[in-house]
């Protein structure tokens, strides 16, 4: 039986064709893989799907009936729950409200029971609860109930987002990007639990996903987009041999691994040195006395498991984040009375996670807001120039809003931001994050160019052997302390890595 | 104790209290402070209801005062046509006249919180601001154009004037109501989907949440209970009986705002404490005259460098905030 049906779906936004006329069949009960490279519209899709987008052509069914064009609440009634790539919680609110805020439809009492405080309405309040209890201890969250949702570290928001969707009791399940932000070790986790929900709540599960082992080991019938268009479509086994896919997908080259970067360059002086820091949120200590260094010229990844600290140390190194403890020091100064704006014209520039790009922007205007500091009109124009040589799909897009970019031209676009103050240090947090494996090799490639062109870099990533190959030196960081360091090489081969990501 | 009889004990005790407000406090006390409880407890009834649109559901309104008119209007013209007949029966024709007065200011605010909130509410931030502001505005200019309402001098005064109904007991009453109905709501399911409309849009109709509906449920009902403050506002005993659409301008508003935002927003209890302190520090300012506009706005700068989320944040007042902000005595735990 067919649980979900797209006929022909088209989704034109002004003269963008971001969907051309899509169909496909998910069968009731299946895991079904929707992937593509970035700006294949997949995203899109599902938008269509769950009504945040009314389709400009074709018909989508679910279940026998027509659902396209229906507001997005009465989709959710039907059935069809989903996450979202840029993770979507209510962010103040504890973790446990965010799931209830999903058993709101089933509820079984009304306003004036609420405001009667009725005995019908604390029973319940209590079997929501309960049940929403039940959900969470899928995801191991049951004991972080009253945590802020904004607070949880980035996998564990994405496990979250899960727990409130399936509150809904949906038969259908949209995960956009449920891996993203995951290490291997959780990835896999994760892998073994679509398996489980599927069977336990009886339920279609349709995911868009950029890791393909999850993607090749879980899902029964993949389904490839590329521009808007379908390129294939069956078995994961005969999707990953058509050669329009690994074209599409994974670029012409095919799947290469990338060659550690030679270790050519003499390193310098100490550029930038980091003692004792620390760094608390509330009563929660992320970094506890950690102490890095990178020298003038290396490129040095800070890696570690989700919720190990990575983003945290950057963050505070750029001053974004207060210090609980220990100093930071620039080309011998300590930044400790350092605002972060001052940072940039220090020489020091962030390409923040999630990007944060300006939205509302156009690719012009977001680039020449990095370059803010430097005053000299010609020194800006020549900076405009290189980092659109260095990422020429920017070039074409210029005019372009920033909101509007794929994910993967976004990650470009922060990055190009970034080094648009011309800084002597960048620091990149999480370029790879739910991206395209060929762009990924495209901004490994920018990457070690920018380092090429003279520019110090201290990287934080989850893609461990995409971060050990591009760099000189790395540093493993397990729950906000340094548990190992040397040689990119030697990291590389070393089985102890693994076990501070599994968490040993 | 069973539920049902702690919940009768906890109404029986708050109604001894308003009685004894109503009928001892009103007479035992100087008539300036009397003035000063009733007007706390009009603005507590304020700060509550508009904290429920900016604070829970996250909207922008700063046009409450022209619920508050149309509450106000609704409820004079209400007992004003019912006096004759009730004044004979004493206290209990009183108090009928004044339930009758809140019932029609209630529906009549509640009314148009329903017309200003559907067409509007499917704008954001800034847009939504200025259309309420301009709907305050259009209230209050309309009453200043009916001859019928006074026009702007006034309800009419004299033999004619509103019937001085609510005193002491009734006012808290209301503000003890609006509290009840408002933490009610925000604590329940119902108020769950308010804040994930506040948090969220797109994620709250994700999960199958009638995003405009909430949106107007929660106006509706904000602005019933800001009908009721206008209502009791009108019939206040302790007051002069005048009404007048010049107490319906922006700065009403503005003051709503303030309360809610020093209180922080969010916050029932930080919205009563609000609506508290800008009552008592707005009297004690009046012995600095004309310098009452240089400190009352010096004292809000102040408190936005000193408490930017103010006074409680998101939080509610409990005992158990209060122990942790406290500094511990030595040898408390022995």
């Amino acid at each position: 039986m067919t649980a979900l049906a797209l006929d022909n779906v088209e989704m034109v936004f002004g003269g963008l064709r971001a969907v051309g006329g899509v169909s496909l069949e998910v069968p009731s009960r299946s895991i079904f893989g929707l992937i593509g490279p970035n700006g294949a519209g997949k995203t899109t899709v599902f938008n269509c799907v769950t009504g945040v987008y009314t389709p400009t052509g074709g018909r989508i069914t679910f279940e026998g009936e027509r659902i396209d064009g229906l507001p997005a609440f009465k989709v959710a009634a039907r059935g069809i729950a989903r996450t979202f790539q840029n993770i979507r919680l209510f962010g103040q609110m504890s973790v446990l409200e965010n799931v209830l805020v999903a058993a709101h439809r089933a509820r079984k009492t009304g306003l004036w029971d609420a405001l009667l405080r009725t005995r019908r309405y604390h029973d319940d309040e209590r079997s929501m609860r309960a049940r929403a209890l039940e959900l969470l201890a899928i995801f191991k969250l049951d004991d972080q109930e009253g945590a802020r949702a904004s607070s949880l570290p980035y996998g564990d928001q994405r496990r979250l987002e899960i727990a409130r969707a399936l509150m809904l009791a949906p038969r259908m399940l949209l995960l956009d990007e449920p891996a993203a932000g995951m290490n291997s070790s959780e990835a896999s986790v994760l892998k073994g639990q679509l398996h489980e929900l599927r069977d336990r709540f009886k339920l279609t599960i349709v995911l868009v996903e950029h890791n393909m082992q999850v993607v090749m080991n879980v899902c029964e019938l993949v389904h490839v987009m590329d521009r808007g268009e379908t390129i294939a479509h069956g078995t994961p086994e005969a999707v990953q041999r058509d050669p329009k896919v690994l074209e599409a997908y994974l670029g012409a080259g095919g799947t290469r691994a990338p060659e550690p970067a030679p270790d050519t360059t003499e390193p310098g002086e100490v550029l930038l040195s980091v003692k004792g820091l620390a760094v608390r949120y509330g009563g929660i200590q992320a970094v506890r006395g950690l102490d890095l260094e990178v020298r003038r010229g290396e490129l040095v990844a800070l890696i570690g498991a989700n919720g190990a600290g990575k983003t945290s140390t950057l963050k505070a190194i750029a001053r974004v984040l207060p210090w609980a403890a220990g100093d930071v020091t620039f080309e011998g100064r300590s930044l400790a009375r350092t605002p972060a704006h001052e940072l940039v014209s220090l020489g020091v520039a962030l390409s923040p996670e999630g990007r944060a790009i300006f939205p509302n922007l156009t690719v012009e205007e977001n680039l020449e807001l990095g370059a803010y500091t430097v005053r000299d009109p010609s020194a800006r124009r020549r900076a405009m120039e290189e980092v659109i040589a260095l990422f020429p799909r920017l070039g074409e897009r210029r005019a372009q809003l920033g909101g509007t970019l794929s994910g993967g031209e976004q990650q470009m676009l922060a990055i190009a931001r970034a080094l648009m103050s011309r800084p002597r240090l960048l620091l990149l947090d999480e370029p790879s994050l739910g991206i395209a494996p060929v762009l990924v090799d495209q901004i490994f490639e920018a990457i070690a160019r920018i380092r090429a062109q003279g520019t110090t870099i201290l990287l934080v990533e989850q893609n461990t052997r995409r971060a050990l190959a591009a760099a000189q030196r790395a540093y493993v960081i397990v729950t906000g302390e340094i548990a190992l360091s040397g040689t990119a090489r030697e990291l590389a081969e070393d089985p102890r890595v693994q076990g501070a990501y599994l968490g040993h | 104790m069973p539920p049902l009889v702690r919940r009768i004990a906890l109404v029986a005790l708050t109604l001894a209290l308003l009685a004894g407000l109503q009928y001892g406090a009103q007479a035992a006390l100087n008539p300036y402070f009397v003035r000063i409880l009733a007007v706390c407890a009009v603005n507590i009834m304020l700060a509550v209801s508009l904290n429920l649109v900016n604070g829970t559901t996250g909207q922008f309104s700063i046009g409450h005062a022209g619920f508050m008119a149309v509450g106000a209007y609704a409820g004079a013209l209400t007992s004003h046509a019912l006096d004759p007949r009730l004044a004979p029966h004493g206290a209990l024709g009183e108090a009928a006249g004044l339930v009758l007065a809140g019932v029609a200011a209630v529906l009549a605010s509640g009314v148009a919180g329903v017309l200003v909130g559907v067409p509007s509410l499917r704008l954001r931030g800034d847009y939504l601001a200025i259309v309420t502001l301009g709907f305050g505005e259009i209230i209050r200019i309309s009453i200043e154009s009916i001859p019928f309402l006074g026009g702007s001098q006034g309800y009419p005064l004299g033999a004619e004037s509103i019937p001085a109904y609510a005193g002491l007991g009734w006012l808290w009453g209301g503000s003890v109501l609006a509290a009840v109905v408002v933490w009610n709501l925000t604590y329940s399911s119902h108020g769950r989907a308010l804040a994930a409309i506040r948090e969220d849009e797109i994620a709250a109709e994700a999960v199958g949440i009638d995003t405009t509906k909430y949106k107007v449920l929660a106006f509706a009902i904000s602005a019933m209970v800001t009908g009721l403050a206008g209502c009791l506002y009108a019939h206040d005993a302790t007051g002069g009986q005048h009404l007048e659409p010049g107490a319906f301008r922006l700065d009403r508003s503005v003051d709503m705002l303030v309360m809610i935002i020093f209180g922080g927003l969010g916050s029932i209890t930080g919205a009563i404490l609000g609506g508290l302190f800008v009552t008592i520090s707005l009297e004690l300012l009046r012995g600095a005259r004309e310098y009452r506009l240089v400190v009352y706005p010096m004292l809000l700068i102040l408190m936005m460098l000193l408490r930017p989320k103010g006074l409680l944040g998101t939080r509610e007042f409990s005992l158990g905030l209060l122990r942790s902000v406290l500094p511990r005595r030595r040898g408390a735990a022995s």
